[in-house]
């Protein structure tokens, strides 16, 4: 009787198990299958800087080429390991990476290069070819929009390296290749031990195992979750391959946090740690994430260096068991020292100002849903080491010249002329500070950095104005109707009479500009200004001749390209391309190029602005440079000395700073005492080649008696080479004109 | 002449209100891929070398980028070799050869603006006579007419004959 209810009982156990089991089971089974197939990973869409590219001949500073190199990634070290360079004298050895350009991978290369006097000499590969050119691998300034809490490198198992691939199973799963998702026998041990130990202490799962609960389930340890685990992983096991399931784990495995960020999969956390594509890795390297799978945390190599340690000399001790390193290996690579890039701190790094730009662009051009865990790659402009330059020079300019610690704020802005690339922004004096980002939106008065654009219109009518026009320089009453009468005076107070257009402007010269302007017109600059892509307000004040309108650094920038670029406006741009995640092109920026068809008037104007930097207000410039490549500049201060800026160029820079307090309160600031010598700071390091300016066919040259526009000869004391559009030279003759001295010649200047 | 205004190119872009980076979008693609246009461009320079010839020294890193250049044209790649141009161009800005060849790939792709105004820059600090000037007006001219400035495109044809220069006599 008892047997019998015995009997029965376990008869309606099984049947109601089976009952209720089988359907649990087949339904875990489909929605293992279901959820693996239609897994979407995320992968933030991540930031380049633009790949330098060496060749013979291009003027880089060492230590311009070494921050380079630090940005994407490399250390210093034996150039024998990837990623790893060596200086010796002027000559670096080098291993760079990996990286996949848009148009091309591109494999790791050892190279040599070889730079004396800030010009690249050499280029070789280290079996001594000489190679023409070589492009870097772009570095890595950020993420897009990041996409939450997960990040991730996605790579296919074919791309990590074999000793990742089989090292992974010698530590976490021997097995791997021949159970069916559960391995009976690490189950039976698992089980043993934590009988014994009266507790769930050891798990015996397989990577399959390992691989569901981390896409699947809670991280609890109930028994009921480990019996969907290994139903799921049966599950797995029968609908995909061992090669799917190993790829997925490789790129889901928890090690460690950016940040916020959860670093999932080998791509990543190489990247993260080591600054490397996980095709780089040493087998120390690979040993120590293949350890980290573990415990992230508990053995992260930066937080508790020990425990890292340990546990990666016990990988290293799984390979040698297993016959994946030698033990002349083994012990080789247990001497050697944890190797992690701690000073990589991604979120921390600078370039936010910059990052910004790119990110409002692209939200212009894309929805946010296309951009956000879409593993996008977006190529920009950006140099690192210019970027560096900007930066420092901000932050210790304005450090030295302020009149209490802090009072300052500043923005700076390098680009390269001819096409437009904008190479550094700084928004912020600290230049990681996200926030206000004053290149992009600080809409300060620009004082007299509008005047060359004034002078530019009376320059293109060279029946009415050469360089050596006398202009009137005195107290001047504009009438504006229903407001009170315009009186502007200059900056030192003093009228000085009838002066050359020139030096008005070298000068900066209020009471000259504003009657030089009201005869060209008002109307006429507001023009100019839009054809140039600004859009100044529609309002018209004569005193937006003096530089009464409120432009952001990033305008200004805009303005001066052209003037830069010899009369070819191009838009500034911040990305080149973008290519999604497959490395397909999906948005592509060209250079564009618009001519301002006023050659002559452009070229007049150059001269001028390189005579305010010999003779003018900006005449402090060449001492502070250690060698001063020819360049044109204009300083700007406004009223009260609330605004400081200086735009300066050469053929290869356009730089913009500005300085000046963000309530707008008098800084005691001016364009020459505070935004010059910064300007000054940025530009010293950066590499530029001296180029000899090549002026238009439509210019002649005569000699001047300077400041009269009379024509001289060339031993008249006060003689100066002059360029006039052809025919518009005064015909006066100076009296110290000798007739037998030809007054005409190719260039030069004396003075 | 009289010239009371500055004469700038209305032809150029309205840049967009948002002026912080008054850039383009992304390129809307060719309407056709006009490969005959570059040919006409270079095929009649190439016959007449009889006049004054100027070559500037090349760097081998902008000859390697120009020849990639040219054999991703070629190969009807016109992506490819506009942005093989533009790694040119970075490092030597101000070479007539490269801006050309980029006048001509955009005018390959039906960018005739933009075509106009490479020719127009490479004319500019180019040798302004020779083979390379013939191009530089010839794609000016083919561009103004695509365009329909059909007055500017038969100044430019003027302009075309002024490239061909005897060169200097020899002692």
């Amino acid at each position: 009787m008892l047997r019998r209810l015995l009997i029965h009982t376990i008869l309606f156990l099984f049947g109601l198990s089976l009952g209720a089991g089988l359907p649990w089971v087949w339904w875990l089974d489909r929605e293992a299958e279901r959820r693996f197939a239609e897994r979407q990973w995320t992968q933030d869409s991540r930031i380049y800087a633009r790949p330098l590219e060496l060749y013979a001949g291009l003027e880089l500073r060492l230590e311009a080429l070494v921050v380079e190199l630090e940005r994407i990634g490399m250390r210093a070290g034996d150039p024998s390991r990837v990623g790893r360079f060596s200086q010796q004298g002027p000559r670096i050895n080098l291993h760079a990476p990996a990286f996949r350009f848009p148009d091309q991978d591109q494999g790791a290369q050892r190279l040599r290069v070889t730079i004396r006097n800030g010009v690249v000499e050499a280029l070789e590969r280290s079996d001594g070819e000489s190679l023409a050119l070589i492009r870097l691998p772009a570095a890595e300034l950020g993420d897009l929009l990041p996409a939450g809490s997960d990040d991730r490198t996605l790579t296919r198992l074919g791309d990590f390296p074999p000793l990742l691939v089989t090292g992974i199973q010698a530590v976490e799963d021997r097995q791997f290749r021949h159970h069916h998702g559960v391995d009976p026998r690490g189950l039976a041990r698992a089980v043993w031990t934590n009988l014994r130990r009266g507790a769930l202490v050891q798990g015996g799962s397989t990577i399959t195992q390992q691989l569901v609960k981390n896409l699947f389930l809670t991280p609890d340890r109930s028994l009921i979750r480990k019996l969907n685990e290994a139903v799921m992983s049966i599950s797995l096991e029968r609908h995909f391959s061992k090669g799917e399931i190993l790829e997925a784990y490789l790129n889901e495995v928890y090690l460690g946090q950016d940040g916020a960020q959860a670093i999932h999969g080998f791509g990543r956390a190489s990247e993260h740690y080591f600054g490397l594509p996980v095709q780089a890795l040493d087998v120390d390297q690979i040993a120590l994430l293949i350890g980290m799978v573990r415990g992230a945390s508990w053995y992260h190599p930066v937080r508790n260096p020990e425990r890292a340690l340990k546990r990666r000399d016990f990988v290293l001790g799984q390979f040698l068991n297993t016959g994946l390193i030698d033990a002349g290996q083994h012990d080789r690579l247990i001497a050697r020292a944890l190797d992690v890039a701690t000073h990589r701190q991604r979120r921390q790094r600078p370039n936010a100002a910059f990052l910004e730009l790119v990110a409002r662009q692209l939200r212009r051009d894309y929805r946010d849903e296309d951009l956000r865990g879409t593993g996008l790659r977006v190529f920009t402009t950006l140099s690192p080491s210019a970027q560096l330059a900007a930066e420092r020079g901000l932050a210790r300019g304005l450090a030295e010249r302020e009149r209490q610690p802090n009072e300052l704020q500043g923005a700076a802005i390098l680009v390269e002329p001819s096409s437009g690339e904008i190479r550094a922004l700084v928004g912020d004096r600290t230049a990681s500070r996200r926030g206000f980002n004053r290149a992009l939106d600080a809409r300060r008065s620009v004082g007299s950095v509008i005047k060359p654009f004034v002078y530019l219109l009376a320059l293109a009518q060279p029946d009415r104005y050469t360089l050596v026009s006398p202009i009137t320089d005195g107290p001047i009453d504009v009438e504006l109707p229903g407001q009170a009468l315009w009186q502007p005076r200059n900056h030192d107070d003093i009228s000085h009479g009838e002066v050359a257009l020139m030096d008005a402007l070298a000068n900066s010269y209020n009471q000259a500009t504003v009657a030089l302007g009201l005869e060209v017109g008002l109307p006429a600059l507001y023009r100019l200004l839009g054809q140039l892509g600004i859009e100044p307000g529609s309002e018209q004040h004569p005193s937006a001749l003096l530089g009464a309108i409120s432009l952001t650094p990033l305008q200004v920038a805009q303005l001066y390209q052209p003037l830069a670029a010899e009369g070819y406006s191009a838009p500034l741009r911040a990305i080149t391309q973008v290519v999604d995640v497959d490395n397909r092109e999906i948005g592509r920026y060209p250079m564009r190029l618009r001519p301002i068809r006023e050659e002559g008037a452009l070229a007049l104007l150059d001269f001028a602005l390189r005579q305010t930097v010999l003779d003018g207000t900006a005449r402090r410039l060449p001492g502070l440079l250690d060698q001063d490549p020819g360049v044109r500049g204009k300083t700007g201060t406004t009223n009260d000395r609330r605004d400081a800026w200086f735009v300066g160029y050469t053929r290869q820079w356009l730089g913009v700073v500005w300085t000046g307090r963000d309530d707008n309160a008098p800084a005691g600031v001016t364009g020459s005492a505070t935004a010059l010598p910064i300007w000054a700071e940025i530009f010293r390091p950066l590499s530029h080649r001296p180029q000899p300016a090549q002026w238009p066919n439509a210019l002649e040259w005569f000699w001047i008696d300077w400041p009269q526009a009379r024509l001289a000869s060339e031993d008249c004391q006060n003689a100066l080479a002059v360029p006039f559009i052809q025919g518009s030279q005064p015909l006066e003759l100076s009296d110290c004109f000798e007739p037998a001295s030809t007054s005409r010649r190719s260039r030069g200047r004396r003075r | 002449m009289n010239r009371t205004h500055l004469a700038f190119s209305k032809t150029g872009l309205a840049l967009a209100t948002l002026v912080m980076i008054s850039a383009c979008a992304t390129q809307p693609p060719a309407p056709t891929e006009d490969r005959s246009v570059a040919e006409q461009v270079r095929a009649p320079a190439a016959e007449q070398t009889r006049g004054l010839q100027v070559y500037p020294l090349r760097n081998p890193a902008v000859t390697e980028l120009s020849q990639a250049a040219l054999a991703a044209e070629q190969a009807g790649d016109l992506d490819q070799a506009a942005l093989l141009l533009e790694r040119a161009l970075r490092i030597q800005p101000r070479d007539p050869e490269l801006l050309q060849h980029m006048a001509e790939i955009r005018l390959e792709r039906g960018e005739w603006d933009q075509a106009e105004n490479f020719a127009a820059r490479s004319f500019d600090v180019g040798p302004r006579v020779g083979q390379i000037c013939q191009r530089n007006w010839r794609t000016v001219a083919l561009a103004r007419e695509r365009l329909q400035r059909y007055d500017e495109a038969a100044n430019a044809r003027e302009r075309l004959q002024e490239c061909q220069v005897e060169p200097p006599v020899r002692l």
